[in-house]
């Protein structure tokens, strides 16, 4: 993935084939995050409204989820977003597209995460039924570092 | 918190609302962000820039602090402010809650 060009309206990116497909693969796994993993409180019984509260954020979280899946499929299918070139693929985002990006790429990651277990140490937990998950959360690890870096003015590695 | 570079971070980061006399911001509530070992120290670092509003060195220093023991106190708002917080840290998947602080 490399950054092309910038400007106010827009950030363009180049990836190559291989890259694209990837892209894709892991952003058709959004979401991952079970809603029942997102909590307000480690200590709900002390909040004024435990039961308000907690159906707030699960409405807001599905609202955004609902949202960036319409996104998401507008950003799959829109040939101006994602326009085949002699070089590879340019995949143009707005700035606040960069950044819902970030968000569904860490759902991906973290969702992933949970599914294979939680484990602490990645490489020891790779079996026949975790391995599809890490390679989601690496995956979209991947591209969620190269994003960042581009963000900072880097060219990711 | 996944591991990525550690940045040398000079805080600046004397919580402001110290200051303050406590009877003056009660009741209160805590924004906490928890440890994983999944997120990237970068990623963290850059959401608490988006969701704060914070430079850099700030949002490094409370990032250092989720990774080092395993939470930071981020704020200390009114229930309001505080779910407001959580709501937008959590759309980032960060492991954030709002406690009751007593």
């Amino acid at each position: 993935m490399k950054l092309l060009r910038t400007t106010p309206e827009q950030v363009v990116f180049l990836l190559g084939n291989r890259e694209k497909e990837l892209l894709l693969s892991v952003l058709r796994l959004y979401p991952r995050i079970p809603p029942a993993h997102q909590q307000l409180s480690k200590n709900p019984e002390r909040l004024p409204d435990r039961e308000g509260g907690q159906r707030l954020l699960a409405e807001s979280l599905a609202e955004q989820r609902a949202e960036q899946q319409k996104r998401l499929r507008l950003l799959i299918e829109d040939r101006r977003r994602l326009s085949a070139t002699q070089s590879g693929w340019e995949l143009a985002l707005s700035p606040g597209e960069l950044e819902w990006l970030l968000q569904v790429l860490n759902d991906i990651r973290v969702g992933s995460w949970l599914a294979a277990g939680s484990p602490e140490d990645l490489l020891g937990r790779i079996t026949e039924r975790t391995a599809p998950h890490i390679w989601a959360m690496e995956v979209s690890g991947s591209f969620q570092m190269g994003l960042l870096h581009m963000l900072e003015g880097e060219q990711p590695a | 918190m996944a591991e990525t570079a550690i940045p040398e971070v000079l805080p600046d980061t004397v919580q402001e609302q110290q200051d303050k006399p406590r009877s003056d911001l009660e009741p209160g509530f805590l924004v906490i962000c928890w440890n994983d070992p999944v997120n990237f120290m970068d990623y963290v670092t850059h959401v608490f820039q988006r969701v704060f509003g914070w430079n850099k060195s700030k949002a490094q220093f409370h990032m250092r602090q989720v990774h080092e023991q395993g939470k930071s106190v981020l704020a200390r708002e009114s229930m309001e402010k505080a779910e407001h917080y959580v709501h937008q840290l959590q759309k980032y998947s960060l492991h954030a809650t709002m406690e009751l602080d007593t």
